[in-house]
């Protein structure tokens, strides 16, 4: 029986810094490879990895990087905490620890054929952008495509070089809280965009990612818009430690993140008190 | 004919044991009962209440080395010798045999399924057995010289095939069982508690706020039930860097960081939330997962809790409350 709780070895390919506090690391694996699913994904968009090193510890992680590279994988990682800030001294060529993918990632299926709207703030945008490459790799499976993205200052939208290919593809609409003169996107809060989209609610999926207050902001927009809880979908942030669904960490209600989410309905966790 | 084992000879069986596996048994150690080593065979316990700590400490180690790295090496914990735990109580038995539908639930815990494959589990009841609720053989006193065997697994019965037993008709029944606790007929309706506790939450807060003053955080409770099983994983380094351990240890939902995530937030931020995580885990969550209440009433987190917290006290509180508030609609 494979031991899910042994880690394989992968080394960072790339590094790079996306604001003062994230980076952008790109992991390759060394002596073994990410196995494909029938459709080609190495993981799907929304699924999350634990990712670490030796004599560090571990952390979960959303797959940032388009799920159909076969050769690596990127994970955006925020300085937040003890293994974080072990894993920003590392360098290029450095050897990581990687096990996953875990968890149900966006159910890719229910939102062909669909207008999308991806809602998220800051550095919730990893697992968003996994989907964004995913739908832009599918293109024609989907109807009208927003990504709505805000964030404290410009400097903390992540992803620039990226959000300028994606709006080839769908609309990408920015706002941030604080703007610096030569700033020409929207201010003010992401839940405020939603004014800017034009969707058919009864034919639209919601991802959102990002932090509760943001969540909440939206339940009085997407709702009064027409959209239903089941269509809007939540990635939830726990302190996922085992991702088997045995050490309790990342419990909320009834439900564990990592292995019933950590998407969910938002009807599924909008009532957890914890 | 059943085959039975006479008690002068349980000390020989476990001699014999001894030759070839590591045998732990429950014993007296500075006014208390806990699992130890047998070194002693006459010194281990067949009739007591409940031991200090649970069994679930060989197959749940309070804390273990999962895996080494030597010089970039990585070695996955090894179990090198087969061991037995004698003496287990009924209830100790009931409370592996829920722990390991727990861990084989998938994905399921490798670490703990190799220690269960590696361990022989014999129980040993004064009283009568009933329905055996697992392990591998059960020593059930017949008389005062005398207990039959339930050889229950393979295992179980090449020990009870061993010449310390013999085939023999006693016309001694055993003991029948005694009455049992109020918390036992509290956990015989699960439906019921989880109800219960649900509608607690937001409509019997006064229980939660109190026992959230009263409980100490210390996380006693959690280390003594059969059925806790939170665990940390930790990662350990030599001074040279040259060896690191990821170790994982027995943690507690009650304590202050169990649900803080980097950069701070902590999604229980109060003792009385993170209390009632402790009841709602046991009684809601895994009733909805499992079926059944996580508690086989073995009383050690009554009779540990430095802040004399009974949990019998508290369901019964709970439950009552609740049936007055909602009575049963019948049709």
């Amino acid at each position: 029986m494979e031991n899910l709780l042994q880690p394989k070895k992968v080394k960072i390919i790339k590094l790079q810094e996306m604001s003062a506090n994230v980076k952008l690391f790109r992991l390759a694996p060394v002596g073994w490879k990410f196995p494909a699913d029938r459709d080609g994904l190495i993981f799907t968009p929304g699924q999350f990895f634990l990712v670490g090193r030796w004599g560090v510890g571990e952390a979960p992680f959303g797959g940032a990087s388009s799920p159909f590279e076969k050769g690596s994988i990127e994970i955006g990682v925020r300085k937040a905490g003890n293994v974080t800030a072990a894993l920003h001294q590392l360098a290029r060529g450095d050897e990581m620890t990687i096990r996953g993918p875990y968890g149900n990632g966006y159910p890719l299926d229910f939102f062909k054929g669909k207008d999308v709207v991806m809602v998220t703030g800051g550095c919730g945008i990893p697992p968003i952008a996994t989907l964004i490459e995913y739908i832009i790799a599918r293109r024609e499976l989907f109807g009208r495509v927003y990504l709505l993205y805000g964030a404290l200052t410009p400097d903390d939208l992540l992803f620039e070089e990226r959000y300028k290919h994606w709006e080839k593809h769908i609309k990408v609409i920015l706002t941030v809280d604080k703007p610096t003169p030569d700033w020409k996107g929207h201010i003010g809060l992401v839940s405020e965009l939603t004014r800017e989209i034009k969707i058919d609610p009864v034919n639209t999926a919601t991802a959102m990612c990002g932090p509760g207050p943001m969540a909440a902001a939206l339940e009085n927009i997407l709702r009064p818009l027409g959209i239903a809880d089941r269509r809007i979908f939540v990635s939830e942030e726990r302190k996922m430690s085992c991702g088997i669904g045995k050490c309790q960490h990342c419990t909320t209600g009834d439900k564990y993140v990592c292995t019933d989410g950590p998407v969910f309905y938002y009807d599924q966790v909008q009532s957890n008190w914890d | 004919m059943p085959r039975v084992i006479s008690k002068n000879h349980i000390p020989n069986l476990l001699i014999h044991l001894k030759k070839s596996h590591d045998v732990f048994a429950p014993m007296e150690k500075e006014g208390e009962v806990v699992f130890g080593n047998v070194e002693d065979p006459t010194k281990v316990l067949l009739n007591y209440k409940t031991t200090l700590l649970p069994p679930k400490i060989y197959f749940l180690p309070p804390e273990e080395e999962l895996f080494k790295v030597t010089n970039g090496r990585v070695q996955e914990e090894q179990l090198n010798n087969k061991f037995v735990v004698f003496g287990l109580s009924r209830k100790d038995l009931e409370a592996i045999v829920y722990l390991d539908q727990i861990m084989n639930k998938k994905p399921a815990d490798t670490f703990y399924l190799n220690r269960r494959r590696a361990v022989t589990l014999i129980g040993v009841s004064e009283e009568e057995v009933g329905v055996p609720p697992g392990g591998d053989l059960i020593l059930e006193k017949i008389s005062d010289r005398y207990y039959r065997t339930l050889a229950l697994t393979k295992k179980g019965k090449k020990i009870a095939d061993l010449e310390f037993f013999e085939e023999k008709e006693i016309n001694h029944k055993a003991k029948s069982h005694e009455a049992t606790s109020k918390l036992d007929q509290i956990l015989l309706d699960s439906e019921l508690i989880a109800r219960a506790i649900e509608w607690s939450r937001e409509n019997y807060r006064q229980i939660w706020e109190h026992l959230g003053r009263v409980c100490l955080g210390c996380g006693i409770c959690t280390y003594v039930c059969p059925l806790c099983y939170c665990t940390s994983t930790e990662d350990k380094t030599s001074f040279d860097q040259t060896v690191c351990s990821r170790c994982r240890k027995w943690d507690a939902c009650t304590l202050p960081g169990f649900a803080k995530i980097a950069g701070g937030h902590n999604f229980r931020p109060t003792q009385a939330a993170r209390y009632f995580n402790w009841f709602y885990h046991k009684f809601v969550r895994a009733y909805k997962e499992f079926g059944r209440a996580q508690c086989v009433a073995c009383h050690r987190c009554q009779r540990y809790c430095p802040a004399g917290i009974d949990i019998e006290k508290v369901l019964e509180e709970i439950i009552n409350a609740f049936q007055k508030a909602e009575p049963e609609r019948k049709f």
